[in-house]
């Protein structure tokens, strides 16, 4: 889900930016109204942005191949308004320390894996119309979270890719493209759904006051 | 897991004196107007301005094939498409398939965007400490929450690696295999505990910021000045920036 360098077109890149910009702002804006001290939690939200970046470079094995964890919906579950930004450090040293993503499409990933991050985090919120914090609505709508998280996050990333390279593709080429990269991406959304879904149950047992509204 | 630090360039090395605010700007124009190359008489002027600049910093060959390891994956699977599905003007027909001229070019174009992309970043960001590199970003305006979740996040990414591959190593000494699917329930687990365990510590860590001064006034740490050679070479790389742009929308 990660877009490289050079793969798509400059206008793409930094209308990738403007957007990662904007909503950057929006987020760090809808943190300011909410906290008399925005400063309080950044250390909170910084801990938790390295937890993700090290998790994200947990392998699973999935035969043929192993994936790993993208972790945009369980970030949207426990940042909130702080995901995206984290989103976007993240992918600024996945950048510079592993080449993973890019230096020109940094702002087209941040959008990729943020703005789906956010749903995820709206999503999660819909537990209080079922039940709050009980762990069964919360492992639901925790698994929907991270499921969502990713399958948009595929499709946003298959449309982009497709759409935008320089290559004259067939529309049925096109089509079926997309297509394939998104079903080759259900075992992995239903993976991250399950993974979400278990973080969120053990923090419901350990500290449930971390998936409130405290950082959010 | 263990993470590896950026790689440096010697201290001594032009590129390592380069001040990161003009060379940040440099390089980033650099990049983009990279982005934006469509002509292909454009690519060997990219490769060899990329060239000047490894050269230039000294990094081992061996460093740079190794950053390029993950983002190639990408690149080799657009190898496999592009040639044979885009296009029309049939290069080589073997069998059913078809090597296509519009999908070889666009894998060229793509190919050396991208080594030369990968390459200026690789030298950008091993010729400057990361913590000076972020300094700079605030002083270029990037907002104050930002640049501090920055420096924090960096601060603790490898504490917390060490955290996790000792978390890790408990649960395997206890029966559990971490490689497997079977573990997703034991992985999931570690890391909510890593998550309590940091939101705890980030209380702390906060609250004895708090007492030596922590955000009572903006502090500005970055000093570094700049003098005339970052001007010239920032200047340069943005001149050269913008004639790649230039070239493409004067010549036919």
């Amino acid at each position: 889900m990660h877009v490289p360098d050079g793969i798509v077109p400059a206008w793409v890149a930094i209308t990738g930016y403007a957007a990662a910009g904007g909503t950057t702002w929006f987020s760090l804006d809808r943190i300011k109204r909410k906290y008399e001290n925005p400063r309080e939690m950044i250390p909170t939200a910084s801990l938790l942005t390295a937890v993700f970046f090290v998790a994200s470079l947990i392998h699973i094995p999935m035969p043929p191949t192993s994936v790993h964890l993208v972790l945009s919906g369980l970030m949207g579950v426990v940042l909130g308004w702080y995901a995206f930004p984290a989103i976007l450090i993240g992918l600024f040293f996945q950048a510079v320390m592993f080449q993973h993503g890019g230096l020109t499409t940094l702002g087209l990933n941040a959008c990729i894996m943020g703005l789906p991050a956010l749903l995820a985090f709206g999503i999660f919120r819909l537990r209080y119309l079922r039940g709050g914090d009980k762990p069964g609505p919360s492992m639901i709508f925790g698994f929907l979270a991270g499921f969502s998280g990713l399958v948009l996050g595929a499709l946003m990333s298959s449309l982009i890719l497709i759409l935008t390279i320089p290559a004259n593709l067939d529309v049925s080429v096109e089509r079926a493209a997309i297509l394939s990269l998104l079903v080759a991406h259900i075992p992995l959304a239903l993976l991250e759904g399950v993974f979400t879904a278990l973080v969120v149950l053990f923090m419901l047992r350990v500290k449930p006051g971390l998936l409130e509204a405290e950082l959010k | 897991m263990i993470i590896e630090d950026i790689a440096s360039v010697p201290a001594g090395n032009p590129l390592y004196r380069w001040e990161p605010r003009t060379k940040l700007i440099g390089i980033m124009c650099l990049a983009f107007a990279f982005a934006a190359v469509r002509d292909l008489r454009l690519l060997p002027v990219m490769l060899a301005l990329s060239l000047f600049l490894f050269v230039l910093s000294s990094l081992p060959f061996s460093y740079l094939l190794g950053r390029m390891r993950i983002p190639g994956i990408f690149l080799l699977a657009m190898a496999v498409v592009l040639p044979f599905f885009s296009g029309n003007t049939v290069l080589v027909q073997l069998g059913p398939v078809s090597l296509k001229q519009e999908g070889c070019v666009s894998l060229l174009l793509i190919a050396v965007k991208f080594l030369c992309i990968v390459t200026i970043a690789v030298v950008l960001f091993a010729s400057t400490p990361l913590t000076r590199m972020l300094g700079s970003m605030r002083s270029l305006g990037l907002p104050p929450l930002l640049g501090d979740m920055m420096l924090f996040t960096y601060r603790y990414i490898f504490q917390l690696a060490a955290d996790f591959h000792r978390a890790s190593t408990a649960a395997c000494l206890r029966g559990a295999r971490m490689r497997s699917l079977k573990s997703l329930k034991t992985t999931a687990y570690i890391v909510g505990s890593l998550m309590v365990r940091s939101h705890e510590r980030a209380e702390r860590v906060f609250h004895a910021m708090t007492l030596r001064g922590y955000g009572r006034q903006d502090m500005d740490f970055y000093k570094a000045k700049i003098r005339p050679p970052d001007v010239i070479a920032g200047s340069a790389c943005v001149l050269a920036a913008a004639g790649f742009v230039l070239f493409q929308l004067l010549m036919p």
